[in-house]
């Protein structure tokens, strides 16, 4: 393990992240609400960590390699979790559990909260919640578009070759440095491009900003305890409908839509397609059933707000419009478990991934085929391109270990005496990174106890590295060598 | 696909499962109690329309093939439950509907023990036998189904079993192979059913209660005589340990008792990597779910949190399904935890449910191999299963039984909850029918009585799903099986 690089490049992440404090003070600064300190002392402590970590190892400019990467990953989502939870304890004075929570929520662009009375929050503070999900995000994009396809996480090799810059290329730092650009420029227009349809849709700019950085992140955090039902405005729905389904596209598909200025690259993509016929199909189900049960007067209300719903879970942002726990327990249940789709992969959503799920689809109809015709050989192929069995194993091994993992968590959880449909609501959300939950949690999981809330966050963060970032460091042959 | 030589085949099976009836009347003579009538006009009409389906096929003697095995293994329980429904809809004393005929039919059948029945105490003797027995000839078609049709088809990665199946082997000819097997093992059966209803009626139970309980003990079904199930023997706790020792055995792949039986050593029992598995999973629930029923006060005497506990381990990882105490209303996670392991289930080749316990353990050590790749991307890891290495379309084969069960639960939970049950209820239904282990909670906490009609069906269609470990069913939805 080359330590001394990992110390360089963990204080470089550290001092980068003390800059992020930087606009919370602004903006306490300019509304006067008197948390200026409770920034300006963690952002010191941050930058101070970083360069006691950077400095010493500063001519250290060995590279790193695919096998430290995983550490890199987790260290960089743990360490600035943690560190971003300072602001939480010294601002509201939250628990040290509370504020790993929801440092956690937010930077794995979660969006499950244990604040009650945002409304009334210091607005230094709300803005803060909302800029670590957008900084999470751009975590997430570098993680999602440039480092899992390396580490060939759970079958993520398929993408190794379509991902932009420098390739074939063992070593890490300069692939990411490169892609990583392009995507942020990416993910800044986009987040722009929100925050002024917010704005003209009637928005203050506070919660413009605040609610594009949520929005384009698929975080799911808002400035306010009603969430998007706040505004109750159908021209902001619409608005949060098609910014949370472009952030949960690749990333590389925005890049190809830019670099051949042509649209055409979203509708030839099968994961995109597979991606808008699952919505499609779950808006039109969930739509007639609450239309069938009377929950709402007529078919056009039922169908605005089973749409923004649907689109909010499967692109695991979590916003909601009315409590929508109280929906038929098929309509809740069906949305909960469409989340385990998630978004697309290279995207910021959660979940298992769409392009996963066809794969899981295909490969298991390739086992009925080998069933009936036992000494076929079938190659399986998307868009024509086959994929070798390492693919195949990868995938289903990150389905398995996925459903594996989200039955201990909810074990866990029941352990304590949470009822079932909570315990079930709360590793989901978590663990999709959808925000959310179901019965004694609706609306904020605070009445969790901490030991819940800590298996919460790490499963949080668990489904975030995608399992097997963070199981691999369980291993003991990890560390061998 | 050759259909007359399926009738055929069919039609036989229905004149030998007609004399099955023969049982039950003789129960009803001895007790007198006025179901002799419906039990014979059920075995006429079974035995009629057998003949009829045989007669005029009866020539046709065509070796089968693979393929016709999937139609035929299928066939079989949607036709004999079929028939099986008929004594239930006869008998004056059980106000019964169709459906609810056809649930508690296939229920036994497939060896679930989930009921909808009520009042079972004062039911007539020829019937709750009758129930027993469609447990216990369950059981008989599963083994069969298990150790022999299962590895041949290549369900879900049982070919695996190809190999150590007792009787004629590299033969991809059906009958002979099957017929050989089939009678080494219902020795085994039988002979474990003897030893079992001796031991209960030694423990404490009346002789009929002993030997319809050692039905459902060794076919893992778990219908009961009683509506408390093995909790009307509460006085009795020898009871309870001798079910617990039988649904040990009988979890167990029968290839295994039919090697140490042949060898006359245990060695074979101890050289299995499933079965070291199953004894230590099944240990690891019994004493999680002991301790946490004595820290919880739930039982005050720790040996009856220790007894109650591995009773309900057993009886729910093996996929049997008996209940002692209400299990349902246990404190926090163990219902669900108990859930949970029947998914796992009893070893192949056993009348168990459930996902099975090889595939559990194959499960965990691919998964552990897609690890060790991440951190040695170039590296070759064979998987071993007792020294020998495991072919790619095995563990391929797993991998895709595992993702279907999961897809196929999520579906049928969303169909129940369309039906109007609640979470949790809709939740243990479907567990408790897949795994075919019977019981659920909630709603269907002691008896599936109360849902509703569309709910039985497809709790029905669950049970069938995955006593057929779900590939044998979806294979026939395909087009591609029906071409050529």
């Amino acid at each position: 393990m080359n330590y001394k690089a990992l110390f360089r490049i963990i204080g470089v992440f550290l001092i980068f992240h003390s800059l992020g404090l930087i606009p919370p003070i602004i903006v306490s600064a300019y509304y006067a609400d008197g948390q200026i300190l409770d920034f300006f002392y963690p952002l010191l402590f941050s930058l101070f960590s970083g360069l006691v970590l950077w400095l010493p190892n500063i001519n250290n400019n060995s590279d790193l390699h695919r096998h430290e990467g995983f550490l890199v990953v987790a260290a960089f989502w743990f360490i600035l979790t943690a560190v971003s939870a300072l602001p939480f304890i010294l601002g509201p004075h939250l628990g040290f559990v509370d504020s790993f929570f929801e440092a956690a929520s937010a930077f794995t662009t979660t969006g499950a909260t244990v604040i009650t009375g945002l409304d009334k929050m210091p607005r230094s503070l709300l803005f803060y919640r909302q800029e670590l999900q957008w900084l999470g995000g751009m975590g997430i994009i570098v993680l999602a578009v440039a480092l899992l396809p390396l580490l060939r996480m759970g079958g993520m090799q398929l993408y190794r070759a379509e991902t932009p810059g420098p390739m074939k290329d063992e070593k890490i730092t300069p692939r990411i440095a490169h892609t990583t650009r392009i995507f942020w420029l990416i993910y800044l227009m986009i987040t722009t491009l929100c925050t002024l349809s917010y704005w003209a849709a009637g928005m203050s700019l506070f919660d413009a900003i605040s609610h594009s950085m949520s929005t384009v992140s698929t975080g799911g955090f808002s400035t306010h305890d009603a969430s998007m039902s706040y505004f109750h405005s159908l021209p902001i729905e619409l608005i949060t409908i098609l910014f949370m389904f472009l952030g949960a596209l690749n990333f590389s598909m925005h890049y190809l839509a830019i670099h051949k200025r042509s649209l055409r690259v979203y509708f030839t993509n099968p994961e995109i397609q597979a991606f808008t016929g699952i919505i499609l199909l779950s808006i039109t189900v969930a739509s007639l059933k609450l239309y069938f049960d009377h929950t709402y007067p007529d078919y056009l209300a039922a169908l605005r707000h089973s749409a923004f719903i649907t689109v909010s879970i499967i692109t695991s942002t979590g916003y909601t419009t009315e409590t929508f726990s109280s929906w038929a327990p098929f309509v809740v249940t069906l949305l909960f478990l469409i989340s385990f789709v998630g978004g697309c992969s290279g995207s910021t959503a959660g979940g298992i991934k769409v392009i996963r799920v066809i794969l899981l689809v295909k490969q298991g109809y390739r086992e009925i085929l080998r069933l009936i015709h036992p000494n076929i050989i079938l190659s399986l192929k998307i868009q024509k391109r086959a994929f070798p069995d390492s693919v195949t194993n990868g995938v289903w091994g990150f389905f398995a270990l996925y459903i594996a993992v989200f039955s201990l968590a909810m074990l866990a959880i029941m352990a304590s005496g949470v009822d079932q449909v909570t315990a079930f609501s709360a590793v989901t959300s978590a663990m999709n990174n959808l925000g959310p939950g179901l019965g004694t949690i609706s609306s904020t999981f605070q009445s969790l106890n901490e030991w819940n809330k800590m298996i919460l966050a790490i499963c949080m963060l668990l489904g975030r590295l995608e399992l097997f970032t963070i199981l691999i460091l369980l291993t003991p042959a990890y560390w061998r060598r | 696909m050759q259909l007359f030589v399926i009738q055929r085949i069919l039609g036989i099976l229905l004149m030998v499962f007609s004399f099955t009836m023969i049982p039950p009347m003789l129960v009803s003579v001895i007790y007198l109690d006025g179901v002799f009538e419906p039990f014979f006009n059920a075995f006429a009409i079974t035995l009629i329309t057998g003949i009829i389906a045989w007669l005029p096929v009866k020539t046709f003697r065509q070796e089968l093939r693979l393929r016709d095995g999937f139609i035929i293994v299928a066939l079989f329980w949607i036709v004999l439950a079929s028939f099986g429904a008929i004594p239930f809809l006869l008998s004056t004393q059980l106000d019964i509907s169709f459906t609810d005929a056809i649930f508690e039919s296939l229920s036994g059948l497939t060896t679930t023990g989930a009921t909808v029945i009520q009042g079972l105490d004062e039911l007539p003797k020829s019937i709750l036998y009758y129930r027993q027995q469609l447990q216990w000839l369950g059981g008989m078609g599963i083994i069969v189904l298990a150790v022999a049709i299962m590895p041949m088809l290549g369900i879900g990665g049982m070919q695996l079993y190809k190999a150590e199946t007792p009787g004629p082997m590299k033969d991809s000819k059906l009958t002979p192979r099957i017929t050989e097997t089939a009678k080494a093992l219902w020795y085994i059966y039988l002979f474990l059913t003897i030893a079992c209803a001796t031991a209960y009626w030694f423990a404490g139970m009346d002789a009929f209660d002993a030997i319809g309980h050692s039905f459902a003990t060794i076919s893992v079904g778990g219908f009961s005589t009683h509506d408390a199930s093995m909790g009307f023997f509460n006085d009795k706790p020898m009871v309870e340990l001798v079910a617990i020792v039988f649904m040990l055995i009988s979890g167990v792949n029968f290839s295994l008792h039919f090697l140490s039986w042949r060898s006359r050593s245990l060695t074979a029992y101890f050289k299995d990597s499933e079965f070291k598995t199953y004894v230590s999973l099944l240990a690891a629930i019994t004493i999680i779910s002991a301790v946490y029923l004595y820290y919880t006060n739930h039982f005050i005497a720790p040996e009856r949190a220790l007894l109650h506990g591995m009773f309900q381990a057993v009886s729910i990882g093996t996929t049997t399904g008996f209940v002692t105490h209400e299990y349902h209303n246990w404190p926090g996670f163990l219902p669900v935890l108990l859930l949970f392991t029947s998914f796992i289930g009893a070893c192949a080749g056993s009348t168990g449910g459930g996902m099975k316990m090889i595939r559990f353990l194959l499960l965990l050590k691919q998964g552990m191999r897609e690890i060790m790749r991440l951190i040695h991307p170039n590296a070759v890891i064979p998987i071993k299963i007792g020294g020998k290495p495991l072919s790619d379309r095995i563990v391929q084969a797993v991998w895709g039984f595992f993702s279907a069960y999961v897809a196929t639960f999520s579906i049928i939970l969303l169909l129940l909850l369309l039906t109007g049950l609640d979470q949790i209820s809709a939740f243990s239904a479907t567990a408790a029918t897949m795994n075919n282990l019977g019981p659920g909670l909630n709603e269907v906490g002691s008896n599936y009585a109360g849902i509703s009609d569309i709910a039985k069906w497809i709790l029905s269609f669950s049970m069938l799903l995955g006593r057929l470990e779900i590939f044998t069913l979806l294979v026939l939805f395909t087009p591609a099986f029906w071409r050529r």
